[in-house]
């Protein structure tokens, strides 16, 4: 691997990342929008790292080879994957696969619900909310949810799902709410639904049992900038 | 993909001679091949091959592979930044100082040291190899490698926040990791040979300035380890879209089994120190000691890590040194989680 060639790998490989990051908000489905800064960073000094290498290797005497290693070529594979594939934000075969259960980060001191007729609510904070044993409860609040939508294997039911990650999309988890009372809408399609909690019939469960909504309205909304919470 | 270690670091051909000037430069010319070539198949495979792959689960696994990739690539990068400024900048003389002459005394105080750089696995490998380069023992630089992703600030305020009703478990994550960095330490330092762990070579090139130094440095440990970052980030991509989790409750009950699951799901998933700890809480039929036991051996041995390892000090070390550590993460979490959980 000649000099130039390495550059040309370190190249294409910023170019990517500062397309998915600097030029493009699709890096949002892979990390915390958080992270934007340090790709951005990333990406640039890689890209100067190889510009400067293929430029200076236009000029290099012939077999002047700075010997590279050859397993440097598998860095052109993400720039395949990203480019190729178009990887989007992990949706229903995700879901399905996942990891079970999520843990709840907080299970009370959730302050009242405020805001107009209908609350609007993270399915994490919702699912925090049904498991409370105190403070104000969900029950018989009007709430808006927005997810995507899971059919379930039996074709009738389905779960509005939102994906919760911490750092990447490897960690990510399903957050999952069964809604009842509206017909389930195509695969992996974004929508909000409004509705109301089913409170549990015997108090908190202590093994986790997925959340009820009770639908009143179903209706199809764009993705939202950030897919996971 | 043969050569282990740093042997094939770019030895700079001495400089060009001033006389060469225009006319051999332009003799020399070279068009840049491998680029255009690559941008010829990007666009050729855009067109042709994209409206192909859209399966969910190719789908599913391009974006965990990215997002490994993604989330890993700014920590090499600065990982790689702060090794080749510790070799091209900070004198040799400052490690003898700062460190404790006796190797086993210098192992707990590099151990402790882990807890500033504040970054994931990614960075500390090839720190670890740039201290090295610079004289610092191989047992410290070791000890410094698997204790800074697994104690440094950020990494135990992501775990207190990921286990908010149980504070024991940021005390034993920390205690356990750090001591299994010491132990790892120690045992290379009284069993290691010197051959399985060749010393990184670190030329700067004759009439090299430093920065043309830091520069060669930099672009060399980038392709290196960066490539193995893909190797590692393939292997785990695959297996986190493979291993089918309903199976893992099953097994959650059984006391010494649960742990050695998760412990072994750690190496497998290959997930980022700033982020194992939410995961960790997922496990919510597991024992405390088996979320332990994933949150310290995650971030020692994991296939990113192993191919990491392998790609910057070579195999002979990667194969030795990957169960050892393994093998004292297990053990010192069961002693943590029966002792502080």
């Amino acid at each position: 691997m000649s000099r130039q060639t390495q550059g040309a790998v370190l190249l294409i490989l910023g170019a990517t990342v500062l397309s998915i990051s600097a030029f493009s908000t699709t890096y949002v489905n892979y990390v915390k929008p958080g992270f934007r800064p340090l790709l951005v960073g990333a990406g640039a000094v890689l890209a100067v790292l190889g510009l400067l290498s293929v430029v200076a290797g236009l000029v290099d005497r012939p077999g002047a080879h700075q010997r590279g290693p050859r397993v440097a070529w598998l860095l052109a594979v993400p720039v395949f994957a990203i480019v190729l594939i178009a990887p989007p934000a992990l949706g229903a075969f995700a879901a399905r696969h996942g990891d079970g259960p999520p843990a709840l980060v907080r299970t009370g001191g959730y302050s009242a619900l405020t805001g107009g007729e209908v609350m609007e609510l993270t399915l994490g904070e919702f699912i925090g909310r049904a498991y409370a044993r105190s403070g104000p409860s969900l029950a018989g609040r009007k709430v808006r949810l927005i997810g995507f939508a899971v059919p379930a294997e039996d074709g009738k039911s389905w779960y509005l799902t939102r994906m919760r990650i911490r750092c990447c999309a490897a960690d990510a988890l399903a957050l999952e709410v069964a809604v009842q009372g509206a017909a389930a809408p195509a695969e992996d399609s974004w929508v909000a639904v409004t509705g109301t909690w089913v409170p549990w019939r015997d108090g908190v469960p202590d093994e986790y049992v997925v959340p009820a909504l009770a639908a009143t309205a179903v209706t199809a909304v764009e993705r939202p900038a950030e897919p996971y919470e | 993909m043969s050569q282990p270690s740093m042997a094939d670091r770019p030895v700079p051909d001495g400089g060009r001679s001033p006389e060469s000037g225009l006319q051999r430069a332009l003799a020399g010319f070279r068009m840049p091949w491998a680029f255009i070539v690559l941008v010829a198949l990007l666009v050729a495979g855009r067109f042709l091959l994209a409206p192909h792959l859209t399966h969910p689960a190719l789908q599913t696994w391009a974006t965990v592979f990215v997002a490994v990739c993604v989330q890993a690539l700014p920590f090499l990068v600065l990982g790689v930044a702060l090794s080749a400024a510790i070799t091209a900048f900070v004198p040799a003389s400052f490690w003898t100082r700062a460190l404790p002459r006796r190797t086993y005394a210098a192992v707990p105080v590099a151990g402790m040291a882990g807890a500033v750089l504040p970054g994931c696995e990614c960075a500390s490998v090839p720190v670890a190899s740039g201290l090295m380069a610079r004289g610092v023992a191989p047992p410290a630089a070791l000890a410094f490698l698997l204790a800074s992703p697994a104690i440094n600030p950020v990494v135990l305020v992501a775990t207190a926040v990921a286990f908010p009703d149980d504070p024991a478990m940021v005390v034993a994550r920390f205690a356990a990791s750090l001591a299994v960095a010491v132990l790892a330490g120690w045992i290379w330092a009284r069993f290691g040979r010197t051959a399985w762990l060749p010393t990184p070579r670190r030329t700067a090139g004759t009439g090299q300035s430093k920065a043309g130094a830091f520069v060669d440095a930099m672009r060399h440990d980038l392709l290196h380890a960066g490539g193995f970052l893909v190797v590692g980030a393939l292997a785990a991509a695959t297996l986190n879209v493979l291993i089918p989790r309903d199976w893992l409750t099953t097994v959650a009950g059984v006391p010494v089994v649960s742990v050695l699951v998760l412990a072994f799901l750690a190496v497998l998933l290959s997930i980022c120190s700033e982020a194992d700890a939410f995961v960790a809480a997922s496990f919510t039929a597991f024992s405390p000691t088996a979320k332990l036991a994933f949150l310290v051996v995650g971030p020692m041995v994991d296939l990113k890590l192993i191919a990491l390892q392998a790609g910057t000090f070579g195999r002979a070390f990667a194969w030795r040194f990957a169960p050892l550590t393994l093998v004292l993460a297990i053990g010192v979490s069961f002693v943590a989680g029966w002792a502080l959980l």
